[in-house]
């Protein structure tokens, strides 16, 4: 064994999840400088040990539950549902190229002017909103006039 | 199809549904209680964060450096499990999985954070970040002096860690506090074995030359 390949081997050696085979103790008892770097690293991993983490706080499992319960309370976006479905987004993808081709041919041709608006019998809900619709300019007018009056008994009458 | 998680949550205390979870998905691999979870049953999934939160919190603390932040990266990382179950797919090793997916949330809070967190000092009052204890009453066995030289030496600890590069840091992380061998480190890490090994072997050999004086 070469001094390369212990050292490849040193971490797990130095932690104790690789046992010292024959091969390696051989070598180790050649190799003074490696048989120093591995215990010089067991050492270390010893050091490293003293650093210890936090248990779980007893509020960890109950933020994690709510955070999920709000996950699942999320609706899932329609258009991932589209991209999650490829046959979907194909179909999708088809229309959209079939529609925007035949609106260039002018297969499909847009609505221009909104037709007439069907006579509604005077009477009805419908044709007093119209009749409303219709004399909104003629009822601004009349509030103008109003002014006015107001403004010509006020010369009358100083 | 989600009542059990919620049920899980509200009625049904967590330990008894993860112990009824265990014993269901007993001789199972991760990846096949994941794949459950897939086809979606929910107190598998309570199965995995109940054997799972540990390691997850310990090794999110040792890249965050902070209790509360290593908390909530675990908790990011269920929640990128449980969005994820949809396209699991049994190929790798489930923890192998886990870890990509804490790795990659470690590496962004590390780098967004990077100018936020303010150098390791040594207070005689400040508590213990790992205990929570204050100096006198943390360990009525050690002298004032003694616990500052712990103290002292807990700081060199994380701030060396924390110094090392980014990959070596995440490697070093898996291989010493996680338990995970070379194979799975570089796996998650996408390198190669050989890659890993010389990753490893250059922090820990970082870490032995700039620790010798507590060794």
């Amino acid at each position: 064994m070469t001094c390369n390949e212990i050292r490849e081997l040193m971490p797990d050696l130095a932690a104790g999840l690789n046992p010292v085979t024959r091969e390696v103790k051989q070598h180790l008892n050649s190799c003074p400088e490696c048989a120093g770097k591995l215990e010089a690293f067991r050492q270390t991993m010893a050091l490293l040990d003293q650093w210890q983490a936090p248990e779980p706080s007893p509020y960890f499992d109950v933020r994690l539950h709510a955070r999920l319960r709000e996950e699942m309370a999320k609706p899932a976006s329609i258009w991932l549902r589209w991209v999650r479905k490829p046959a979907l987004g194909v179909a999708l993808a088809v229309l959209m190229v079939v529609g925007v081709t035949l609106f260039e041919r002018g297969g499909i041709v847009p609505p221009s002017e909104p037709g007439p608006i069907a006579d509604v019998e005077p009477g009805t809900a419908v044709g007093d909103l119209q009749a409303l619709d219709k004399n909104h300019e003629l009822y601004s007018d009349f509030d103008v006039l109003d002014d006015l009056e107001v403004q010509h008994d006020v010369t009358a009458n100083p | 199809m989600d009542r059990g998680l919620l049920a899980v949550g509200g009625g049904v205390s967590r330990p008894q549904a993860g112990a009824e979870a265990a014993a269901r998905n007993n001789g199972l691999s991760d990846a096949e209680v994941m794949l459950r979870v897939k086809a979606g049953d929910e107190p598998a999934f309570e199965y995995l964060v109940q054997k799972y939160r540990r390691p997850m919190v310990s090794f999110m603390y040792r890249m965050a450096h902070n209790s509360a932040a290593a908390e909530d990266l675990a908790q990011e990382v269920f929640l990128r499990v449980y969005r994820s179950r949809g396209n699991y797919e049994a190929s790798a090793k489930f923890s192998t999985w886990l870890y990509r997916i804490a790795t990659n949330l470690a590496v962004n809070y590390a780098r967004d954070t990077r100018h936020e967190r303010p150098e390791s000092t040594v207070s005689l009052d400040a508590p213990d970040e790992n205990t929570g204890l204050t100096m006198d009453i943390a360990d009525g066995s050690l002298t004032a002096e003694e616990m500052l030289v712990r103290r002292e030496r807990m700081a060199a600890i994380r701030q060396r860690v924390q110094a090392l590069p980014e990959r070596q840091r995440l490697a070093l992380v898996m291989h010493k506090y996680q338990q995970m061998d070379y194979r799975q480190i570089a796996e998650v890490l996408k390198l190669s074995e050989s890659a890993t090994k010389s990753l490893l072997f250059r922090a820990y050999e970082t870490l032995r030359e700039q620790l010798q004086k507590f060794v």
